[in-house]
């Protein structure tokens, strides 16, 4: 890992960003408002491509990532966001509803730390961003 | 409501609309898998978010939805047309459920039961086979077929193929960059550009005056500058025509499904720009204009079939931009206008005489379809051929301050063509000048400037005002242009007149107004400027021939006069009787009130009180005079009014009377009284909803003002008791009987309203609250007699117009007139209402009209008694 990684994950331990990534402005807003109630500073993006643009001018700490999106979904940035980074990038929780459970599996594969459903309420994404020692 | 809600609600119209076009584009192109997953994942969203917002019955369809269209993604379900007809339905149910949240900010509620076990159906047993395409004739058909036309069709077939595959499918292009922004920050970036715009006319024209300045080079820069702001902010409000097109699509697919016909709808020029706002307002008619395309245009694939044409028939919507304007046009490839229906149909209507139908060229008798509640639809199909249509579509381009023109070709289909404005809000205006004033008149309708004679010159070729009928015109290049002097036209000054009477030189502006084309007689005309609309103020907006104000270079401040409403002006003047174009002024009556919105006067009637309000169809007039004109005769005050003594009252004993004491007049039949206030505080136009309080009089109730609780007054009240103070007569009509009114009205405001209006003016009333009390006392042992009966046309219950047919079938007071008061004018209610028996038909509130039409009843109702 260089030194530079270095240097911005200590930062991120003063004021984490997580980038929400869902192409539904709702969802976003949704989890920005849990999250910046719990000390994070979040950045959203619309799509896969959109996240991994973000993620190369500067790296989250965890990704909060829907996977059914226009343009480039979940997986494809997943696999993209692993690739360029490695296992230790930012955490990444996907999120899933109870149609997509076959997903779960191929997400973990490729590198995904957690998942969560949808709808989500303050309560389960807090719950699940504890367990995973994000908060 | 929420801001997620909000949110949500934005986002799913944005889905909702591309996913009616993605899913008939499937259907089109089955097995396109990017457009499977296109549409899979829009469902999919909506009913992701949901969740977070429990809107349970709104996920609970999509879930379904949602379901049927993965199993199609998966390839365990083919994409026919009868799957998408019930994910279409799906969609419809969504939109309703959305609708609802948008109205109440709740889920409204309602069973899906059917829809949802449709949905579930279709999943488990999968669609119906697609039936094979294809044409099937049978032999009556076959016989009807003119020789040659196999061959036609054969050839015409061989020709169409090629074309088709020539077609640029539309493609898939990258989404543009955008942001979002609030529509607000527009609107206001628009705003403080038109005040800029107005700036820069007002120095420029001082520039103007000044010869050597050194100003004049940056001020020049200003200008331009500003004028490229200016197009530059209009084109941020700028939004492709698409948008008030896309939901033709599916509209045009269900139309062809329920009238059994074929139809392509082929869309030219979807990019073409224009303001948000004309969009918006444009959406409706186009709607009403395609399915009337569909409906009345194209006929059935036999009849095509029979005729050498193709099965299909084509509606073309085009549209592109032309001097400043946007045209838009609906075109269809069907059988063409029926004049001789037409012609029939307006016999039967008595929208023209034979001999009036003889005279007129074929476009004349096309142009009937625009009159109100014309159809010549044989039959009544759920679709059009209600005798609604054509005539709302004209009224609401009109609106815009465009015009719709049509051109039929017998067996070769319709055209019709909208022109409309780009944007309402900086226009293009000839400032003319009429009776010492300046007016702005758009250059739209301005066809050309011209210089008359008056009779009196004999020089070789000059144009000269002739007399038809009395009526002044001027032969243009063979042509017969009735002449019309603004100055009259605006009732501006007898003197004026008088001039008119035998013009030496005229200025005359030959004008397009709502279909005429005429020459408007004005004393000047100046240049032509870039004006910014601004709308005419609450009270103001009852005059129809102007359309809004606008401030020019010098300051001044002008009305911009309405094509719209010149035209009916210049129709209900009579002044060119012999050349109007009867159709058109047939609607004279129907844009002339706004219906059940109304104004409210807000006063303050002493120092310190909280406003109250009146309706302002009750004041004549508002004046301030000056406290030393105030007299006092025996404590009354009184003032020297128009000639007369006007008795002053005043509600409220702490008036403090500063030097000019505002005075509302309430007038009638030459007496007036003058109600002393405070101040006047607003007038505000809305829709009421008032509470009443009926224990104490002279109060008529409360209703939610501006934001706060007010009273209103009853003026009425206060007026009688002044009036029978101050006229110690009667002040009954001028026959010793006192005449007897009944009012039939629901609405115990209005009743309240009514009863003092009408006592003040000498009747005696009974009131009641439904048509069938009225009928009560008609049948009681000793029937009720009264002189006339006024009755509300909206009523639960028996309605007014049962109530009037009812009167007129027979009976005691089958001869006594009938007033209507509503609050719907438009030509065909106010046709419902005379078929029904009402002599008069009124809107509610207009306290003068109600009662010239007494006046007039009564009068000539006793006449025909003596």
């Amino acid at each position: 890992m260089s030194s530079s990684l270095l240097e911005k994950e200590t930062l991120s331990v003063v004021a984490p960003t997580c980038l929400v990534v869902d192409d539904s402005r709702v969802v976003r807003k949704v989890a920005r408002r849990i999250l910046e109630a719990h000390g994070y500073q979040v950045v959203e993006a619309e799509n896969g491509l959109d996240a991994l643009n973000h993620c190369r001018r500067e790296l989250p700490r965890c990704v909060l990532l829907d996977w059914n999106m226009p343009v480039m979904n979940g997986l494809t940035f997943l696999k993209a966001l692993r690739a360029e980074y490695g296992p230790t990038g930012p955490t990444v929780v996907f999120c899933t509803t109870e149609n997509e459970i076959a997903q779960m599996a191929e997400a973990i594969e490729c590198g995904a730390q957690e998942y969560i459903m949808k709808p989500f309420d303050e309560a389960i994404l807090t719950g699940k961003f504890a367990q995973i020692g994000l908060l | 409501m929420d801001e997620l809600l909000i949110d949500f609600l934005t986002e799913t119209a944005e889905s909702l609309a591309a996913l009616d076009d993605a899913l008939l584009q499937l259907e089109r192109v089955p097995d396109d898998p990017e457009m499977l997953a296109v549409v899979f994942r829009m469902v999919h969203t909506i009913k992701g978010t949901c969740g977070f917002l429990s809107l349970p019955r709104l996920e609970r369809v999509a879930h379904v939805a949602e379901d049927l269209l993965g199993d199609v993604r998966d390839g365990k379900l083919p994409a026919n047309a009868a799957l998408i007809t019930v994910v279409l339905g799906a969609l419809d149910r969504i939109k309703l459920i959305v609708s609802g949240i948008v109205a109440t900010g709740l889920e409204p509620d309602g069973d899906d039961t059917d829809l949802l076990a449709e949905l579930r159906d279709m999943r488990t047993r999968g669609p119906a086979p697609e039936p094979e395409p294809a044409i099937t004739l049978d032999f009556d058909t076959l016989e009807m077929l003119p020789p040659g036309t196999i061959e036609s069709l054969a050839a015409q077939i061989a020709e169409a193929v090629p074309m088709a595959e020539a077609t640029p499918e539309a493609a898939h292009g990258q989404p543009a960059q955008t942001i979002r922004l609030d529509v607000n920050v527009l609107e206001n970036l628009m705003i403080l550009v038109s005040e800029l715009v107005l700036t820069r006319n007002q120095l420029m024209q001082i520039a103007r005056t000044e010869t050597d300045s050194r100003f004049t080079a940056p001020l020049q820069r200003l200008s331009h500058l500003t004028s490229d702001l200016q197009e530059g902010v209009v084109k941020t409000r700028m939004s492709p025509i698409l948008g008030a097109w896309n939901k033709l699509p599916r509209i045009v697919r269900d139309l062809a499904s329920e009238l059994g016909k074929q139809i392509d709808l082929v869309m030219l020029g979807k990019e073409t720009e224009l303001d948000r706002q004309v969009l918006e307002l444009i959406r409706d008619p186009l709607i009403h204009m395609v399915r009337n395309s569909a409906d009345h245009g194209l006929e059935s694939p036999a009849v095509r079939l029979a005729s050498g044409k193709p099965a299909h028939g084509t509606i073309t919507l085009s549209s592109f931009h032309e001097g400043g304007q946007i045209v838009i046009e609906v075109a269809d490839d069907g059988a063409g206008l029926s004049t001789e229906r037409i012609r029939a149909r307006a016999l039967a209507q008595g929208l023209a005489s034979s001999a009036e139908l003889a005279t007129m060229t074929e476009r004349q008798v096309q142009r009937f379809i625009f009159a109100p509640g014309f159809s010549t639809a044989s039959a009544v199909t759920s679709v059009s051929g209600r005798g609604v249509g054509m005539d709302v579509v004209k009224t609401n381009i009109e609106r815009l301050g465009g015009t719709v023109d049509l051109r039929s070709v017998a067996g070769r289909g319709t055209t019709f063509t909208v022109k409309i404005p780009l944007t309402l809000a900086i226009i293009s205006a000839l400032i003319v000048e009429a009776g010492g004033q300046r007016f702005a008149l758009p250059q739209i309708c301005v066809a050309e400037l011209v210089r008359a004679e008056g009779s009196g010159s004999l020089e070789e070729g000059a144009l000269v005002v002739e007399r038809v009928d009395g009526t002044p015109v001027l032969r243009l290049r063979d042509q017969l242009l009735p002449l019309v002097n603004l100055r009259d036209l605006l009732q501006m000054d007898a003197q004026a007149a008088m001039n008119s009477a035998d013009p030496t030189a005229l200025t005359v502006v030959v004008a397009t107004l709502g279909g005429t084309t005429l020459g408007l007689v004005v004393d000047q005309v100046f240049d032509t400027e870039e004006i910014v609309v601004k709308p005419v103020s609450p009270m103001l907006r009852h005059i129809k021939v102007f359309s809004g104000n606008t401030i020019l270079g010098d300051g001044a401040v002008i009305m911009i006069l309405d094509p719209n409403g010149l035209s009916r002006a210049v129709g209900h003047a009579g002044l060119t009787a012999t050349v109007k174009d009867r159709p058109v002024d047939t609607q004279a009556a129907a844009t002339e009130r706004t219906g059940d919105r109304s104004a409210m006067l807000l006063v303050r009637l002493a120092p310190d009180a909280s406003p109250v309000a009146m309706p302002l169809g009750l004041v004549a007039r508002i004046e301030s005079i000056a406290r030393e004109d105030i007299e006092f005769t025996s404590d009354q005050p009184v003032t020297q009014y128009r000639g007369q003594l006007m008795p002053l009252m005043a509600l409220d004993s702490s008036l403090a009377m500063a030097d000019h004491v505002p005075v509302l007049v309430f007038a009638d039949r030459g007496r007036s009284v003058g109600l002393m206030v405070e101040e006047i505080v607003d007038v505000v136009e809305d829709q009421l909803f008032i509470e009443l309080v009926s224990s104490r009089p002279g109060l008529l109730g409360t209703a939610v003002i501006a934001g706060r609780v007010t009273e209103i007054i009853d003026a009425g009240h206060w007026l009688k008791q002044g009036w029978e103070d101050w006229f110690s007569d009667n002040p009954g009509p001028r026959n010793a009987k006192q005449l007897h009114l009944l009012v039939v009205e629901d609405s115990a405001f209005f009743r309240q309203l009514l009863i003092p209006t009408l006592s003040a003016a000498g009747y005696h009333v009974t009131a009641v609250d439904s048509a069938m009390k009225a009928l009560a006392l008609r049948d009681a042992a000793v029937p009720a007699e009264f002189d006339a009966i006024i009755s509300d046309v909206e009523m639960p219950g028996m309605d007014g117009l049962q109530f009037a047919r009812l009167l007129k079938e027979g009976g005691p007071w089958m001869d006594i007139p009938l007033i209507a008061l509503s609050g719907r004018f438009n030509p065909i209610d106010i046709r419902r209402g005379g078929a029904a028996g009402f002599c008069e038909y009124l809107g509610k509130f207009d306290r003068e009209a109600l009662l010239a039409a007494l006046r007039r009843h009564l009068d000539q109702h006793e006449r025909q008694a003596a």
